[in-house]
């Protein structure tokens, strides 16, 4: 089965729970997209976009028991499954072979 | 740790919004998925500290996950119930019809231009004029409990009913003896010059009794109001400002109470501020109670009327009737007691509200009548573009029909057309309304009550909204019947269309009618509207109205004794004359067109003295020498002042030529003598400082001048030497050779060298006296004029259209007519017949409706009848006329048809 495609958004998420390691859960996943990205998502956008990538088994996730910071609700720990890694894989592959030869014409993205 | 199903209180935090919370849970699945969102969103809240914003950003997060749940979980989990699948299919049609409507719509662009500027125009118009009617008479008053507020004054019974304001004497009694009031208090406006400033300042002013606040339901915003005892003689003299006057005398500085206000000479200590946005009737700078004056001889004299209305508060259960009929009881039983001072004194009640915008009522609601009337022409004309349109696309709609399209389908298809534009021409109305009520409110003339309240506001868009919904509903409804009904496949044989279009044509003709009588009712009410100003612009005031500036003065305070007074005036004459360009200058307590400021009765020496009720009254006005030279006025008989008038010579008059006709008919009234007050006022001092009023002889007879207004008949007058009678309150009136308003700085400078305490006030030519009088039969006349013309134009607007549309439809068998020999003239005047026929329909039905409905406006006309053959003549001629026109151009096109080609197209 060739991996799935990832739409921008999509990539930016797995990406972010793979930055966050074993403690990805929706507040830290929402700070690292604002502060890295400088995406400020709403809450709908991200359940549902999370659930999408559930959805296609590219994420999983388990439920750990919430503290006192937020009443003992549980929270929802997410990580990246092989099929998540595969179709971040072939979506950087695909950037590169299209970067490929256009660098130049672009000139510096620091200099913007 | 269980998973609570509700998040704990934290200890400080409280809990986060409620509402947000038990929404949250509803959206989302209730598992263990759900319960780690709300968890995240707790989380949040808690560590926001739980503030309002944080409160506000949980409840976007919580619609955003709503919102976000729900479409997703319609989309993939659950299958859609029967209900919403028809739903969504009606919803999908509705999405495909307004598609379809924009489409046809932009296709089409000038028919499409012209219902939205006709829908614009008439929303618009109607919508800024309900906003003024909505602001000035039905917005209930901004004070507490505004139905129980009633208006009392004293009227003159003997005759028609004249309001001459309330006897102090009278109101005390009224007080103690009324029951239909909780409260009852007495006002009247006393404008006060202060002083003690940098430059002295005419103050709009309210003197009221010290329960006028209590019975209004009004307190101060700071400090104390009035009580009882600001109302008794020596009381100290206090003062209440308005929140507007506060904050820009006294930038608002709450220092201010207990400060002192010196107000005509007294010292007035100000003991509070009234809340922001309070007016009585209109908005005033300064109140003060009756303290200062209680206990004057002019103020205590049963039979002296100065000025004072009365306000009241009705009782719980108390009509107005009933309150009206208790005054005029208790008003009878004083006439009894004190026959001399109330003969024909009696009393008139009615509701504050109603008082407020007695002025503009009835043309507020004329121009109401008449912006429905423009509204519904452009409704008509509306329905009749949609009627051609539709009568255009019917073989379009029956292909439709014919391919499966229900006739419920196709109906809605044209409702949905209809509404769509007549929304957006209620947007653009609203646009037209915005800029139209903007100009009306500049426009609008001074002393136009309640005009700060009037804007667009969420009643004028339910009204342009209401008013759209309505033309789209009813006259897209009217096409839309017509076109369903005619059946599918019928209209697919072409020869069976044309008896669908001989029906929508003979609808049209009807609504053309329609359109043209409307037209002609507007027309009528524009044309004696404009009868009504011209003889207001022409009526012989008796005074030469060019070149004359007038200003007002008061001398006010003790200081300013009797001696003088007459200096004063005498310097201001000496030294106005002097200056350059000045051509005479006089001094007058009351001026022509502005009324009078002294009605009082008399007798005559050479005559019986009638009965009390039927005592003769005349406008008394102290004027200097030269004044009737100023104004340019007539001398009929006799002569006028001159020097020989002295303070200690002979006691004389000059009385005008109604006063002369009405006592001395057929007799020579100069050398007549009469007397100003009771017929036993003492005709010289008995006591001292005792009033007296001495007989005069009448010296002169001048010719009538306009004394109040110029649509008012003219009292009799009286006029007097300034010399004997020295008011304090005078208006200055200067003849000027250049334009009068270079003059105004050197006056000004004059009075302020004199005494620099001394403001001049209404500072006006009498040109622009006369204009403000005139100002609203002017603006009522400009706004009737342009509907009428509006209408006019949509009404020829569509008599064209409805011509030329038969002219295309009968070119074949014009093109018959001319093969067999017609020539031009006999095509043109078939053609101009029949469109005529329909103006003259129209014009038969509105000439009967105006005939009906002019009388309406019977009360705003003057020196015109509502039924004037003049008029109506001139209006049905324009309108004959423009129709003539609207029906030629089509008729001559017609004319050019060539017989071939027309043939041909079978």
């Amino acid at each position: 089965m060739p991996p799935a495609y990832l739409g921008e958004f999509e990539q930016l998420l797995l990406l972010a729970v793979l930055r966050l390691g074993t403690e990805a859960y929706a507040i830290d996943i929402a700070r690292e997209l604002d502060s890295r990205a400088g995406r400020s998502v709403s809450r709908g956008a991200l359940y549902t976009s999370l659930d999408r990538l559930e959805d296609k088994g590219l994420v999983r996730w388990t439920a750990a028991a919430g503290g006192a910071a937020r009443c003992g609700l549980p929270r929802r720990l997410y990580t990246v499954t092989p099929a998540g890694l595969a179709a971040l894989r072939a979506s950087r592959d695909t950037l590169r072979r299209m970067w490929r030869g256009v660098e130049h014409l672009l000139k510096e993205p620091s200099s913007s | 740790m269980s998973a609570a199903r509700s998040p704990a209180p934290g200890p400080e935090a409280g809990l986060p919004p409620r509402l947000a919370a038990w929404l949250l849970r509803r959206s989302l699945p209730p598992d263990e998925r759900g319960e780690t969102v709300l968890g995240d969103l707790v989380e949040e809240w808690l560590s926001r500290g739980g503030t309002r914003a944080a409160s506000r950003r949980f409840w976007r997060q919580t619609v955003s996950v709503a919102v976000r749940y729900r479409w997703r979980r319609r989309r993939q989990h659950e299958p859609a119930t029967a209900g919403e699948r028809n739903a969504r299919m009606s919803f999908d049609n509705l999405r495909q019809d307004v598609r379809y409507a924009v489409r046809s719509y932009s296709k089409a662009p000038s028919f499409t231009l012209t219902i939205l500027v006709t829908l614009a125009l008439g929303i618009g118009a109607s919508t800024a004029i309900f906003s003024m009617v909505n602001g000035i008479l039905l917005r209930p008053l901004p004070l507490p409990d505004p139905d129980t507020l009633v208006y009392a004054n004293e009227v003159n019974a003997s005759g028609r009913e004249r309001t001459i304001s309330i006897a102090w004497p009278n109101y005390l009694d009224w007080r103690v003896r009324a029951r239909s009031f909780s409260g009852l208090a007495l006002t009247r406006e006393e404008p006060l010059t202060m002083t003690g400033v940098d430059r002295a300042q005419r103050l709009r002013a309210r003197r009221v009794t010290g329960n006028f606040f209590t019975v209004l339901g009004v307190s101060p915003a700071i400090g104390r109001g009035f009580v009882d005892d600001d109302d008794k003689p020596n009381a100290p003299a206090v003062a209440l400002l308005s929140a507007g006057f506060w904050q820009s005398q006294m930038a608002g500085d709450p220092a201010a109470i207990g400060s002192v206000l010196k107000l005509d000479g007294t010292a007035y200590t100000i003991v509070g501020v009234l809340p922001a946005g309070f007016e009585y009737l209109r908005p005033y700078d300064v109140f003060v109670p009756m303290g200062t004056i209680s206990g004057t001889a002019n103020l205590t004299d049963r039979g002296n009327h100065n000025g004072f209305s009365a306000l009241g508060r009705l009782k719980p259960g108390v009509t107005l009737a009933a309150a009206d009929a208790e005054l005029r009881g208790i008003s009878a039983a004083l006439e009894r007691e004190y026959p001399n001072s109330n003969a024909a004194v009696s009393a008139r009640t009615d509701r504050l509200a109603d008082r407020v915008v007695d002025s503009v009522r009835l043309t507020l609601m004329a121009l109401f009548g008449a912006v429905g009337f423009l509204l519904l022409i452009a409704c008509v004309n509306v329905a009749n573009l949609l009627i051609a349109r539709g009568a255009g696309r019917q073989h379009e709609l029956a292909v439709r029909a014919a391919l499966g399209g229900g006739r419920a389908r196709l109906a809605t298809q044209l409702l949905v057309e209809s509404t769509l534009v007549s929304g957006c021409g209620g947007a653009l109305g609203l646009a037209v309304a915005a800029g139209l009520l903007r100009l009306l409110v500049a426009m609008a003339p001074e002393g136009t009550p309640r005009l700060a309240g009037v804007r667009l506001d969420g009643a004028a868009l339910l009204f342009a909204f209401g008013a759209a919904a309505v033309c789209g509903i009813v006259f897209g409804a009217l096409p839309a019947f017509q076109a369903s009904s005619a059946g599918g496949q019928h209209a697919l044989v072409r020869g069976r269309a044309a008896g669908f279009a001989a029906r929508s044509h003979r609808l049209r003709r009807v609504l053309i009618a329609i359109e043209t009588a409307l037209a002609l009712i507007l027309l009528t009410g524009a044309g004696l509207m404009m009868r009504t100003l011209q003889e207001l612009t022409q009526v012989d005031t008796g005074i030469r109205t060019d070149h004359l500036l007038t200003a007002r003065f008061v001398l006010a305070g003790e200081q300013w004794t009797q001696a003088r007074r007459v200096t004063f005036y005498d310097d201001l004459l000496a030294r106005t004359a002097a200056v350059p360009g000045v051509g005479r200058a006089a001094l007058a307590f009351s001026l022509p067109i502005d009324g009078s400021n002294w009605n009082s009765i008399f007798i005559v020496a050479d005559k019986p003295v009638p009965e009390r009720a039927k005592l003769p009254s005349a406008a008394f006005t102290p004027v200097s020498i030269g004044y009737f030279e100023t104004m340019g006025m007539r001398l009929l008989r006799g002569r006028l002042f001159d020097r020989t008038e002295t303070p200690d010579s002979a006691k004389v008059v000059v009385v005008n030529e109604t006063l002369a006709k009405k006592l001395w008919p057929g007799e020579e009234a100069v050398g007549k003598r009469l007397k100003q007050g009771w017929p036993e006022t003492p005709d010289h001092p008995t006591k001292p400082g005792g009033y007296f009023s001495p007989w005069r002889e009448v010296v002169g007879v001048v010719a009538d001048v306009k004394f109040n207004g110029v649509s008012n008949e003219t009292p009799l007058q009286v006029y007097l030497p300034l010399v004997h009678d020295n008011p304090r309150s005078v208006a200055l009136v200067v003849r000027s050779a250049t334009a009068p308003s270079a003059i105004v700085p050197a006056l000004e400078g004059i009075v302020r060298d004199l005494d620099k305490d001394l403001p001049l006030f209404q500072v006006r030519t009498m040109e622009q006296m006369l204009d403000a009088s005139i100002a609203r039969e002017r603006m009522s006349m400009l706004i009737f004029v342009v509907f009428a013309l509006v209408a006019l134009a949509l009404a020829s607007v569509g008599l064209y259209g409805v011509v030329a549309h038969g002219v295309t439809e009968r070119t074949h068998e014009i093109g018959v007519r001319m093969a067999l020999g017609a020539d031009s003239h006999h095509v043109l005047g078939l053609v101009v017949r029949q469109g005529l026929s329909m103006a003259l329909v129209g014009t038969a039905i509105g000439v009967a409706g105006a005939f009906g409905l002019s009388r309406w406006i019977e009360a705003l006309l003057f020196g015109v009848t509502a039924t004037d053959p003049a008029t109506f003549a001139a209006v049905v001629t324009t309108l004959l006329a423009v129709a003539t026109i609207a029906c030629y151009i089509p008729a001559w096109r017609a004319t050019r048809v060539d017989p071939t080609t027309a043939l041909r197209v079978e």
